[in-house]
């Protein structure tokens, strides 16, 4: 048994030494496999964490109708203050929003000035704690939130449900492209592995004619194909990592994705394990099933 | 040894062998016969699992070879030398390499390959010739190196499809007395070949393959 490992580990190592152009041509496609699959994951990965924490930063903004005294609006700020729903409020008086709102659009001055003093209504801004988020705590609190003093209660909640459909969808689409790509992976590393068993077709020809098992001949290609699968993960990981630093940083320039985890540059070790486990497994099925045709083929 | 009763082998509607029936006993020493065609080549698949008998029965050593699984046919073949009218060698592997694929695939440590391996060599003339590669070898060489593959592993019955076909005289001679050495040792040999020459010279019984019938 122990003379057999031998002698098949010998074979790996002398036949990966030998066939290192073919082994690296199926290392690289391994490698553009995951890397597409990996960038793919990544995309989807990234805009499901920042969805995610879109969803836990729900404000709600509590416009006061005008003719509410700065008193009753105190009053009022002290209420919401109180709930338990509410992790912090701040009052924004109209003078304040109208400074703010001067300040961020210059421009605007004119038209503040025609529309009068009530331009700019004076509004409550609510933070919610992460626990009252949910569709119906949401919209429960919405109702205990009316009151005759707000003109109006807007919050993002709408379209970041809007944003969860449509990531479902692109989901559904994600999860139909990725079988698809590991399918075309698994087709293309078992095309390139059996161009490498028809390349040794001899060899294997006249072992399988002396009395081989096809544990014995297939034992150092799934050996090899491991190899290929390793490195193969190894230059997607690379590769990824390179994407992200660049590819993340500028998109984050242009949308905030909040805390989202990869937005770091690194992938994380459980992409990485995953990525070297999924380029392994492309390995050793692509070279066992190229094997496989090679032993139900010869004689 | 081998016994094949009522064995036929057809490819489509091409009829190869006819209900074919013939015993060898252990030890004994035979030739299959036949022009071009007449499925010598055919048989001798059939004896060691390349191809399966559309009808009748083939026992080799005891062992149905016509109803082996892919499973245990190397188990069957590991009993069996054969050696191929092409030779079937590495070309890219060494002499010793070649001869000692017989051995590596039975699980047999390095240190006895090496043993038997460079005593078979020197039993078949090629001593010292171990790191040659196939293609540095002359033809008489590549033969005897295929002969040693066959034989490295002492096997009860040794195949060989026209073993001289490819060499001069004085060279099919030297193979043949090989051949006839091996067979002193108890090894059953069926050689197929249409080398009427040879037949004379070193006589043994014969199986004639005529159009897929044989008679002896």
């Amino acid at each position: 048994m122990s003379a057999t490992l031998g002698h098949i580990l010998r074979r790996a190592a002398r036949s990966l030494w030998e066939n290192l152009s073919l082994n690296a041509v199926a290392a690289g496609v391994i490698a553009a496999a995951l890397l597409l699959g990996g960038a793919f994951w990544g995309a989807m990965s990234t805009l499901n964490d920042a969805v995610e924490v879109w969803e836990k930063d729900v404000h709600l903004s509590a416009y006061f109708a005008s003719g509410v005294d700065e008193e009753r609006q105190r009053a009022v700020y002290a209420e919401v203050q109180a709930m338990p729903e509410v992790e912090a409020v701040t009052w924004v008086t109209a003078a304040d929003a109208r400074g703010y709102l001067e300040e961020r659009v210059p421009d605007i001055q004119p038209i503040l000035v025609e529309l009068g003093e009530d331009a700019v209504p004076a509004s409550l801004e609510i933070t919610l704690r992460a626990r009252y988020i949910g569709d119906e705590t949401l919209a429960d609190f919405v109702i205990r939130l009316q009151r005759a003093e707000f003109e109006e209660l807007d919050y993002g909640k709408e379209w970041v449900e809007r944003l969860t459909a449509f990531l479902g969808l692109l989901k559904a689409l994600g999860a139909a492209l990725g079988t698809l790509l590991v399918m075309a992976a698994v087709f293309l590393v078992g095309n390139t592995m059996h161009l490498v068993t028809y390349a040794r077709r001899a060899e294997l020809e006249t072992m399988k004619l002396v009395g081989a098992t096809l544990q014995f001949i297939a034992a150092p290609f799934l050996i090899e194909g491991a190899v290929q699968g390793l490195v193969g993960g190894l230059l997607a990981i690379g590769a990824l990592s390179g994407l992200k630093a660049v590819l993340l940083g500028r998109v984050q320039e242009l949308v905030p994705l909040g805390q989202a985890p990869l937005a770091d540059g690194s992938l994380g070790l459980a992409t990485v394990a995953g990525l070297l486990t999924v380029g392994v497994l492309l390995g050793v099925v692509g070279c066992g099933s190229a094997v496989l045709r090679f032993w139900r083929q010869a004689p | 040894m081998i016994r094949l009763y009522h064995v036929s082998k057809s490819y489509g509607s091409t009829q190869v062998l006819q209900d074919v029936t013939f015993r060898l006993s252990k030890g004994e020493f035979a030739y299959l016969t036949g022009a071009s065609g007449a499925g010598k080549s055919t048989l001798l698949k059939l004896l060691y699992g390349a191809e399966a008998p559309t009808s009748g029965k083939l026992l080799v050593g005891g062992v149905d070879a016509s109803k082996l699984g892919p499973a245990r046919l190397p188990l069957l073949r590991r009993n069996l030398g054969v050696i191929f009218q092409d030779f079937k060698l590495i070309p890219n592997r060494t002499v010793f390499d070649n001869v000692g694929l017989a051995l590596e695939v039975i699980g047999a440590e390095r240190r006895e390959i090496s043993r038997r391996v460079n005593a078979v060599l020197n039993v078949v003339g090629l001593g010292g010739k171990g790191e040659r590669r196939p293609l540095d070898l002359s033809g008489g060489e590549q033969q005897r190196v295929a002969i040693a593959r066959a034989i490295v592993n002492d096997p009860a019955v040794l195949l060989a499809d026209e073993p001289t076909g490819n060499l001069d005289g004085a060279m099919a001679v030297e193979v043949m007395e090989i051949l006839l050495s091996i067979n002193l040792r108890g090894t059953t040999v069926l050689i197929a070949t249409h080398d009427i020459g040879l037949m004379e010279r070193f006589p043994h019984r014969r199986l004639r393959l005529n159009a897929g019938r044989l008679s002896e």
